[in-house]
């Protein structure tokens, strides 16, 4: 048999790797100085783009697509050329794959922080820039699929299995969810609104967790695991039952977001029953990444490349277990809202990912430049930093979600709410973010000590641009006949399309009848579209990042009725382009905030007072101060523009209001503002905080309309 | 490189074994030295899977063939607000203030966590008006302010608290207010809005 000779180029994996340790520092302090601002609001000293709702979505998004993304892509490069026996299809391709996803970070690092969002979680970025990622998504892709087809093995191995399902569905994800029209060169309105456009979004966010955080992850552990262990992996046999039962029932289980929410039972129950199968698929990665080290358990005490990798899978193993358990109604009522969620996803992301990631680049660095670890030393006091800094950062935020839902629904003996002042939930609170932060910081001092190590590993060895290697040509390999998947494991694209497939079902069993059912989304005649002025507040509530820290969702329970009034009905949303239902609050719901009479009522002095210095209206909020909103002016050349985007979408404002729109706008706003100037406000019309106070005080009006008329 | 390329012998029928766990490797699957067992599905892992199909089942009938209440929001709801059962004290209450110590410190607690807010913790106003001097907008007699406290002053953005505080609780901030706040002096007054009352 002839033997053929091909390299495999370390660069690019090199590339990746140095990305990743960069974002990964960068992504990891953002989120120290919003836990920071969390406890000292005063923090970001008025300065726009340092508030909380600004630098959130940065730390999220840094994270996810930055960290997490650089690290598969990391793995991915170097893997997948040595399970395939051949070099990836082009190093072009991968230039442009990788410098393509720096610049849009580069980009998210620059207009988030200036407010540029659209104001859905973690598809924040705007419409150029979702372009940007969806092309240099395709453009891995045809690396990945061309790679996978150029192949030099007959099968392809079960960890090009979760390569490829991610990038299949995360292409899917993506497209389906940024689908928006443009207002300006970074404004647009999402085509979706209300809760349908929170469905869409939650099958997105919920599958950016498995498609983006698991299922590539899954497949570094499928390479690097045995690879560092030294060991078969456990079970062929699982990996098949188990790949195929996770992509295709994850997709389904998004509207566990959406527990309680104006969305359909039977949307919320598939959600429930999903998550609820979920739990064995996922366990199943777990079983095979553990039980591989059957055999090698002493290695894993010496070792902390494999330490981290245990650590890191019992960590999933956790995380796919409280999902599954976070998605049944009786313990969401419980834990939605508050930062039991939060701690959940600093498991999923500590663990899991963060620690996967530290283990494959203790174990790559001193690979491909040919010596050993500086530090054996460091590198186990880094393991230590990182599991006591989960820890530290997880058991009290567990403590303060359960805390603060618990005072959230307790009520006397005479029937009132024990607590109907939410600052007194936050103040409860507080000590345990105190403590998170100390978590937190623990776990960076990990990655320092992690960066030093592998700068010191790679100044004492010597990179190795290029590896040669050998393999007979595939069709010159014996032919035995395949049996079962065998079959699709030698057909790398019908694997691809059925991949395709199994990740469609759930969406389109859960869209279709969302979009084309109207019973699904009872309209109320009362219910108007925002008026001009409203509408622009609405998008300075977006810009500003409020729905970061408060949701507009009243759950159907009587502490949320009692404390905010009548809950959140599915036709009062219909247009809002995006929804803004939100998933924390740290800060009351808004839903009914502009109902006069209702429980959560203020008049405009109040919020007025209360964007100044909330700290001036509530001695303890935590709430930073928004004084920009009183000095900038409203950019009234948009209004047109806006109006005709939001008519394009089908909300029913007048034949040619476009035009007239300011009128209406000027007129509101100096309504507003004389009422504010009459309390002794000084104060223009023109001002943002008057578009703001409109949409505030119109939110959940529309419903008790007609009573009013009476 | 530490690939060994080396072609296994596909004649063999017997398979290899794995010499640490003594169970069996599949042939022919290794990729980049990676090796794959032979074992079976972990019939615990089996059984949860099966279970947890079966518990999604269980749970999609409830919902569709027998419409159980725990399953329809609206009727979790309404079955919610039915089961209410409180202990609202039906004994009148006397309108007047009360000047024990213990009801003052009620009062001061239900200022600072609800009126404060508005009206500034030491009573001076801000977008409420000054509650430490004689001028008063809604009255100043124990019955008066009662009524403002129960049924909110809405056009002035003063919503009613008639669902959040207890009329006992509601007595005791007034007698707070007028025992406590009335001519003490606040850090920054407002100005006096209303009729003094003397």
């Amino acid at each position: 048999m002839e033997l053929q000779k091909f390299t495999y180029d370390n660069k690019i994996t090199r590339l990746f790797m140095n990305a990743t340790i960069l974002w990964g520092i960068v992504g990891m302090l953002v989120g120290l100085i919003i836990a920071l601002e969390l406890i000292f609001p005063l923090m970001s000293q008025n300065i726009p783009w340092l508030s909380f709702g600004r630098l959130r979505p940065l730390h999220t998004n840094a994270v996810i697509f930055a960290f997490v993304g650089n690290g598969m892509f990391t793995g991915i490069y170097y893997s997948t050329p040595r399970l395939l026996k051949t070099p990836m299809f082009s190093e072009l391709l991968g230039k442009i794959h990788f410098w393509g996803w720096q610049l849009i970070i580069v980009s998210a690092a620059i207009t988030l922080p200036l407010g540029y969002t659209v104001g859905k979680e973690y598809a924040e970025l705007e419409w150029p820039i979702d372009i940007a990622i969806a092309l240099i998504w395709v453009v891995f892709g045809i690396n990945l699929i061309m790679t996978t087809v150029k192949r030099r093995t007959k099968h392809i191995y079960v960890a090009i299995w979760f390569y490829i399902a991610t990038f299949v569905t995360v292409a899917v994800l993506h497209i389906v969810n940024s689908i928006a029209i443009p207002v300006s060169f970074l404004k647009s309105y999402p085509v979706y609104a209300g809760i349908q456009d929170a469905l869409v979004q939650w099958w997105y966010g919920h599958n950016a967790v498995a498609f983006f955080l698991t299922t590539p992850y899954l497949g570094l552990m499928y390479y690097f695991v045995p690879k560092a262990a030294n060991r078969p992996i456990y079970s062929y046999k699982l990996s098949i039952i188990h790949f195929w039962a996770l992509i295709f029932l994850y997709i389904w289980a998004g509207p566990h977001h959406l527990l309680y929410s104006a969305l359909p039972d039977w949307a919320q129950a598939l959600g429930v029953v999903f998550s609820i199968m979920l739990i064995a698929p996922s366990w199943g990665g777990m079983i095979n990444g553990l039980l591989t080290l059957r055999g090698a358990w002493d290695k894993v005490r010496e070792s902390p490349v494999l330490k981290m990798f245990v650590v890191g899978i019992t960590a999933y193993g956790m995380a796919t277990f409280e999902g599954p358990m976070l998605s049944l109604k009786s313990v969401n009522a419980l834990s939605h809202f508050t930062d039991w969620t939060i701690a959940h996803v600093h498991i999923g992301a500590l663990g899991w990912n963060g620690m996967i990631t530290f283990g494959m680049l203790y174990w790559l660095l001193p690979k491909i430049y040919n010596t050993k670890l500086h530090s054996v030393k460091l590198a186990n006091a880094h393991f230590w930093l990182a599991t006591t800094g989960m820890l530290f950062f997880a058991i009290p935020l567990y403590f303060a979600g359960f805390t603060q839902s618990l005072m959230w629904k307790q009520f006397n003996e005479e029937g009132y709410l024990a607590y109907p002042n939410f600052i007194e939930t936050v103040v409860q609170i507080l000590p345990m973010y105190f403590i998170r932060v100390f978590g937190g910081t623990l776990y960076i001092t990990g990655v320092v000590l992690m960066i030093i190590n592998l700068i010191k590993t790679a100044n004492a060895g010597k990179f190795i641009q290029s590896e040669d290697d050998e393999a007979p040509a595939l069709h010159s390999q014996s032919h035995g006949v395949d049996k079962g998947h065998r079959i699709i494991e030698g057909k790398p694209v019908i694997f691809t399309i059925l991949t395709l497939v199994a990740i469609l079902i759930g969406g389109i069993v859960e869209f279709v009848p969302m979009f084309m059912v109207k019973s699904n989304v009872p309209t109320i005649s009362s219910v108007q579209p925002y008026t001009p002025l409203e509408l622009h507040g609405r998008d300075i509530y977006l810009r500003e990042g409020c729905y970061l820290c408060h949701s507009q969702m009243i759950r159907p329970f009587r502490s949320e009725v009692e404390r905010y009034g009548d809950y959140s009905k599915a036709g009062e949303s219909i247009y809002d382009h995006p929804f803004q239902f939100g998933s924390k609050r740290t800060g009351p719901d808004l839903a009914r905030e502009g109902v006069k009479g209702g429980p959560i009522y203020k008049p405009d002095s109040w919020h007025y007072n209360h964007f100044l210095s909330p700290q001036k209206m509530v001695a303890q909020s935590i709430m930073p101060p928004y004084p920009w909103l009183i000095s900038r002016d409203l950019n009234i050349s948009t209004t047109s523009k806006k109006i005709r985007v939001m008519q394009t979408l089908g909300v029913p404002y007048p034949e040619g209001y476009a035009e007239r729109a300011n009128d209406d706008l000027l007129k509101q706003a100096n309504q507003i503002a004389k009422g504010l100037r009459d309390g002794g406000i000084q104060v223009e019309d023109t001002k943002e905080v008057i578009a703001l106070i409109a949409y505030i005080q119109r939110l959940g009006t529309d419903i008790h309309k007609p009573a009013n008329n009476q | 490189m530490t690939t060994e390329d080396n072609t296994p012998n596909n004649k063999k029928e017997e398979y290899e074994i794995d010499t640490l766990t003594n169970k069996r490797l599949l042939s022919n699957h290794e990729y980049d030295g990676i090796r794959e067992l032979d074992n079976d599905l972990p019939p615990w892992w089996k059984w949860l899977f099966i279970l947890c199909i079966v518990f999604a089942i269980f749970y999609m009938v409830r919902l569709w063939v027998f419409r159980s209440d725990d399953l329809i929001q609206k009727k979790e709801f309404d079955n919610e607000m039915a089961n209410v059962k409180t202990v609202k004290p039906t004994e009148t209450f006397e309108m007047v203030l009360l000047t024990d110590n213990v009801s003052l410190e009620a009062g001061k607690e239900t200022w600072l966590k609800i009126c404060a807010v508005c009206h500034l913790a030491d009573g001076g106003g801000l977008v409420g008006p000054n509650m430490t001097d004689n001028y008063w907008i809604h009255g100043n007699t124990v019955e008066n302010m009662f009524a403002t406290i129960t049924n909110g002053v809405i056009e002035k953005g003063m919503i009613p608290y008639k669902d959040q505080l207890s009329p006992k609780q509601r007595i005791e901030v007034i007698s707070y207010i007028q025992e406590v706040l009335v001519g003490s002096t606040p850090a920054v007054p407002k100005e006096p809005q209303g009729e003094l009352v003397e």
